[in-house]
């Protein structure tokens, strides 16, 4: 988990979590609206991510004060936001130099 | 469909369960609430995933819990897991195969040897030995080990009795 590149389903949790804390049901509901219903995640899939991101400490856990259910919200936390941002150049990295080679082709 | 759902979760190690169960069954609850309205076929394709996913991520999660006690060590194509102060080079597969190797050559070289040398050395048969010693020896080994350890304990006894245990206790500072 800890190692880029990032499969789709953790690099779209970890966007979820960039913009706000989030818990486990508003994640799954962000993801879902981020990839058009194309990624739905199921809750096995959805914690079993969230679990190794615990462990690699690229997100932290902690309760949420508004909640009245006492429920358990996820944020980033500075490496994994580091690594994040990464990922995210690395594959700006890759669009551009794709879009350069396609671009050659055409021509 | 929950109480299914709660039993799945089941499958998962004992730590998953207990750190993220209520929240899984929780969230499980909210998306079943939503989808309920959508009509059966949204119902039974929330339950086939909410399924696979379950048993796919307990299967995941076990793979970690055995990746931690490094079974998953034949199987690994990176450096092997071990603790951190443990690992192995990746080169230890290789010089352990080469080593191997050359045990068991050399025990092959030394039966050939072995079969070679009746042909040009005469039998002299088994070698006696002249007094049976093993005995004697095994009770002189035993009250060497007995005097010794007698004497380790009389040492430790003497410094006991002198106080010099008490000398871990005295700090620098003084009271």
């Amino acid at each position: 988990m800890g190692t880029l590149p990032l499969t789709e389903p953790v690099l779209l949790i970890l966007l979820s979590l960039a913009g706000q804390p989030r818990h486990g049901y508003s994640v799954l509901k962000d993801v879902e609206q981020m990839s058009d219903g194309r990624v739905v995640l199921s809750t096995g899939t959805l914690y079993g991510a969230l679990r190794r991101l615990l462990d690699d400490e690229w997100i932290e856990r902690f309760e949420e004060e508004e909640s009245s259910r006492g429920r358990q919200a996820y944020r980033l936390t500075p490496q994994g936001r580091r690594n994040l941002q990464l990922e995210v150049s690395r594959m700006k990295h890759l669009t551009r130099l794709a879009n350069l080679r396609i671009a050659l082709k055409e021509i | 469909m929950l109480r299914i759902y709660r039993c799945l979760l089941y499958l998962y190690p004992a730590v998953h369960r207990e750190q993220f169960g209520d929240e899984m069954t929780a969230v499980f609850r909210d998306i079943q609430a939503e989808t309920a309205p959508k009509g059966i076929a949204a119902h039974a394709v929330f339950c086939a995933r909410e399924t696979t996913g379950l048993l796919a991520g307990a299967l995941q999660q076990r793979v970690r819990a055995l990746d931690r006690v490094s079974v998953w060590l034949l199987f690994s194509t990176r450096r092997f897991t071990m603790r951190t102060e443990f690992r192995f080079p990746k080169s230890t597969p290789a010089l352990m195969t080469i080593i191997l190797a050359g045990i068991i050559l050399a025990i092959e070289k030394a039966k050939a040897i072995q079969a070679s040398l009746p042909a040009t050395n005469p039998h002299i048969g088994p070698i006696q030995p002249a007094h049976f010693t093993f005995l004697p020896n095994v009770v002189l080994a035993l009250a060497f080990f007995y005097m010794a350890g007698m004497f380790g304990w009389a040492i430790l006894f003497a410094m006991h009795r002198s106080g010099v245990h008490r000398l871990a206790d005295v700090s620098g500072e003084q009271k």
